[in-house]
């Protein structure tokens, strides 16, 4: 898909490797990445199986497959640098908090992360169509930001069998926290409709990090990294990524 | 605990702003690139080592692998290099060998090096096993690999992959050969084939066949003779990289 490439930003010594969202690409991290490279960090934006391509691809996908995008990430990542801080968006933000309990990584940024599956009426539908439909539509964009949709690389549907992989991959998250112990910031908004902030506050409380924090940001809705709060996020995430990164040295 | 298996994980080395791409064979993993990676890394060069779908995790997930998801793993792989150079060469091992080229016919791409790469079907029962593989497959899942055709049994007793094929996979590999011979008059940049007579899997005429065919007039062919289908492990190893390194330099106008 064009402009749904993968992308990769050599820099300093701490590595970001950044994980998108469920049926959605790279393109949704890049934005940050480029912060992140101007601020002196190598960032490298992986693309997980089946997303970018056709969606007929997210038919096959299972939510290890995603896990093994994101792992090769991280041994890419590693090649150039010392210290590696993944930082994920929604489903990236669940496969980023499994990599931490399973790689030894320096850091978590979690944005949108989603605790359960979200309970938005279009996603309870699609657990009942299940085995009668393949694909069923996404709703209009719901942006603060009406820029943010321009720029947007996804796929415009949900794939049905997607689903159970992505509750999958939440029910293998949840059981990864409480061994996560890596310095952890999630990052949410308030007015997120789609996954609200409540699942923020259910994550952090099962993290087993000593050293977490929660940042709620405003006038956005669940793509923080594209929508009006989006220079916020970069800004938080780029003072995480320094401090530990300056820790773990 | 962990998806990839150990040892068997995609590799980056940083260097100039000369990149090399690496691709492993049908059912291999990135170790079998390793080596000439760190080779061509110590001669300066920056080196991605990717790793194709369904490869170095469990064997099953072969069964839902589509070409289509080979190619997209390798332009994830030229992407993220060209984030770190100005220019690719790209090089492959067996099935590598044949995303290589069609890679190369796809993207921008300064010169190929195709190692022990099948231009025809190597089993001609696959393109009868292709009509009936939707149905065959559901019954007949993987079928053995051939006889081994190592020479340095140490590296061999290293060597990691899967230990069975696909039956499916025959299927795949089949439509993977054809898609390439249709691009290869795309192909338009130099090309440096390297095949072992040696080699049980692919008989000489593989290497003859596909140098014909190729449309540019930089090409070469690079003999070995004692060495199996891995060439990039076995024991003229050295004799792999020194070729692929010399023709990096060459093509991408690098200072020896």
């Amino acid at each position: 898909m064009q402009g749904g490439e993968p992308f990769s930003f050599p820099g300093g010594r701490v590595g970001c490797l950044l994980v998108h969202g469920f049926t959605a690409s790279p393109q949704e991290l890049r934005g940050l990445g480029e912060h992140l490279a101007a601020q002196g960090f190598t960032a490298l934006g992986i693309r997980l199986f089946g997303h970018a391509t056709d969606i007929h691809d997210m038919l096959r996908a299972r939510w290890t497959d995603w896990l093994a995008s994101a792992e090769d990430g991280v041994h890419l990542l590693r090649g150039s640098t010392d210290h590696v801080v993944v930082m994920g968006l929604s489903l990236g933000a669940a496969l980023s908090l499994i990599l931490a309990a399973r790689f030894p990584i320096s850091g978590v940024v979690a944005m949108s992360t989603p605790y359960r599956i979200p309970t938005d009426p279009r996603i309870r539908l699609l657990r009942l169509l299940r085995p009668f439909v393949r694909f069923i539509p996404k709703g209009p964009p719901d942006y603060f930001d009406p820029e943010a949709a321009n720029s947007r690389r996804a796929y415009t549907a949900y794939p049905v069998p997607g689903l159970q992989q992505v509750e999958q991959a939440l029910a293998a998250m949840r059981a990864c926290l409480p061994q996560v112990t890596v310095p952890v910031l999630l990052i949410h908004s308030k007015e997120d409709t789609f996954v609200p902030p409540q699942n923020m506050e259910a994550v952090y409380e099962r993290l087993g990090s000593s050293d977490k924090a929660a940042l709620l940001v405003e006038n956005s809705n669940h793509l923080i990294t594209l929508d009006s709060a989006r220079q916020q996020v970069f800004a938080a995430a780029t003072a995480f990524a320094r401090r530990v990164g300056a820790q773990a040295k | 605990m962990n998806e990839i298996m150990v040892g068997g994980e995609p590799f980056f080395f940083p260097g100039d702003r000369t990149g090399c791409l690496l691709i492993h064979g049908f059912t291999g993993t990135p170790k079998e690139m390793r080596w000439l990676g760190e080779h061509l890394a110590a001669d300066g060069r920056t080196v991605l080592g990717l790793r194709l779908f369904a490869h170095a995790t469990h064997p099953e997930d072969m069964l839902r692998a589509r070409g289509g998801d080979w190619l997209a793993s390798v332009e994830d792989g030229y992407h993220l290099l060209r984030g770190a150079c100005d220019r690719v060469v790209v090089m492959g091992l067996s099935m590598g060998g044949i995303l290589s080229l069609m890679l190369a016919a796809r993207l921008p791409v300064v010169g190929v090096v195709a190692m022990s790469t099948p231009f025809y079907p190597p089993d001609s029962r696959m393109r009868l096993l292709r009509r009936v593989a939707p149905l065959l497959t559901l019954v007949w899942r993987w079928t053995p690999k051939g006889p081994p055709d190592w020479h340095d049994l140490q590296a061999a007793g290293s060597h990691l992959e899967y230990p069975m094929h696909p039956v499916r996979g025959g299927a795949l590999l089949y439509d993977v050969i054809v898609e390439m011979q249709k691009m290869l008059p795309a192909v338009n940049v130099p090309v440096l084939i390297i095949h072992s007579r040696g080699d049980l899997t692919l008989p000489e005429d593989h290497a003859t066949q596909l140098y014909e065919r190729l449309p540019g007039s930089d090409k070469q062919i690079l003999w070995v003779e004692n060495s199996g289908h891995v060439v990039t492990r076995d024991a003229e190893r050295d004799k792999v990289f020194a070729a692929a390194g010399a023709f990096v330099r060459r093509v991408a106008g690098v200072g020896a």
